[in-house]
């Protein structure tokens, strides 16, 4: 099929579009009285909930680490800092990567624009490699003075064991979770909703965009 | 920006550039009800970046880009509808393959076809091509230089004409 027949095929699709589509004004100018709307209002409720959640969350740690500070176990007091650290860490670059996907300029070059936005939204994974590493903290914030210096010798073997393999599962994520292991079957098992097909689908392109400025 | 004539002029230009919306929504989204919801997002987008508006380039470039980057990164999310009426109406046209009735409609549905299999940015290319804008301009909505735009192109060009004789009964 030569160059020419190619693009008469395609203009024969036009002339089939220009007797079958009206554009509706009175439906278009609706559009233009739409306010711009806040950030806010953009994001799904969804995403308000986890926000909202997740500072709440760390609110409370945050309260009960500095409420216990002086004579809570040291241990406690180490794990819950930690815990809020790291949420603290992923509830800012969730936020941040939201605001920045949000300021994006839609007008700008397709190359461009959608670098930007999926270099953002690929970071996602960060976030989820972030919060695993709270894994190990969940395990040695209920160690108390008087089970480190009095505990059975068996309850310690089954808590260092439980600490270590929690450990080493959120150091094995740590380094995995990332988008070279989507074929695996632990991480689709994983990241198996929408929202992870999107962050997918954008190193995914982040790819392709890179092989386009190569050349 | 909702100044009465503001908003008169961006009527005219969303009217006389349409086509580019249905073809676009159409290449990235085959679902038709998505599709109404690419098409009304692809225009509500526009509507907000239509004071930045950049005299310097088309409205045609303007549009494409807003267009494509939309229907790129957008149509994926789940859309919350508006309570707003769709503001294109028509039936697309699009060509089911039991129902071409000749050669050119049937090489018409295979091309929609092979359009709508590629990657994302092979597809803005591919439409870009077809709807016969210069190097130029294709080089300025997608964000490459011209060479890198002509080289792409004959790639593709070349896949979608061996993707075409095998459609040639031996």
């Amino acid at each position: 099929m030569l160059d020419t027949e190619l693009i008469q095929l395609w203009k024969a699709y036009d002339k089939k579009l220009e007797t079958s589509i009206a554009l509706n004004r009175k439906n278009t100018e609706a559009i233009t009285k739409i306010k711009v709307g806040s950030l806010l209002n953009s994001l799904r409720p969804l995403k308000i909930f986890t926000i909202l959640i997740g500072i709440l969350w760390v609110l409370f740690l945050d309260i009960l680490v500095i409420n216990l500070f002086s004579y809570g176990s040291t241990l406690f007091l180490i794990s819950a800092g930690m815990v809020s650290l790291l949420n603290k860490i992923a509830i800012g670059l969730y936020v941040y990567q939201i605001v920045l996907i949000h300021q994006a300029d839609i007008d700008e070059p397709v190359l461009a624009t959608q670098a930007k936005l999926a270099r953002l939204k690929s970071s996602t994974l960060w976030i989820a490699r972030i919060l695993i590493l709270q894994l190990p903290f969940w395990t040695t914030f209920y160690w108390s003075k008087s089970m480190i210096e009095q505990g059975p010798i068996m309850l310690w073997i089954l808590q260092i064991f439980i600490t270590l393999s929690f450990s080493l599962i959120a150091i094995w994520f740590f380094v995995n979770i990332k988008f070279e292991n989507k074929e695996k079957k632990w991480f689709k098992f994983i990241f198996n909703d929408q929202e992870w097909n999107n962050v997918m689908r954008s190193v995914e392109l982040l790819h392709d965009i890179d092989d386009y400025k190569n050349g | 920006m909702n100044s009465p004539d503001q908003s008169a002029l961006f009527l005219n230009v969303i009217d006389a550039h349409k086509g580019i919306i249905f073809k676009v929504a159409n290449s990235y989204c085959k679902d038709p009800e998505s599709r109404k919801d690419l098409m009304q997002e692809i225009i509500l987008q526009l509507w907000r970046s239509f004071d930045r508006y950049d005299q310097q380039y088309r409205y045609s470039t303007w549009l494409y880009r807003i267009a494509l980057n939309v229907a790129i990164s957008y149509y994926r999310k789940t859309i919350t509808r508006r309570s707003l009426s769709i503001p294109l109406s028509g039936d697309l046209p699009l060509i089911e393959d039991s129902h071409a009735e000749t050669q050119s409609e049937y090489n018409l549905h295979h091309l929609q076809q092979f359009i709508a299999g590629l990657k994302d940015l092979d597809k803005a290319l591919m439409l870009l091509y077809l709807e016969e804008r210069s190097y130029k301009e294709i080089a300025e909505i997608m964000g490459i230089t011209e060479t890198n735009v002509a080289t792409k192109i004959s790639r593709i060009k070349t896949i979608l004409k061996q993707n075409f004789l095998t459609l040639i009964p031996s």
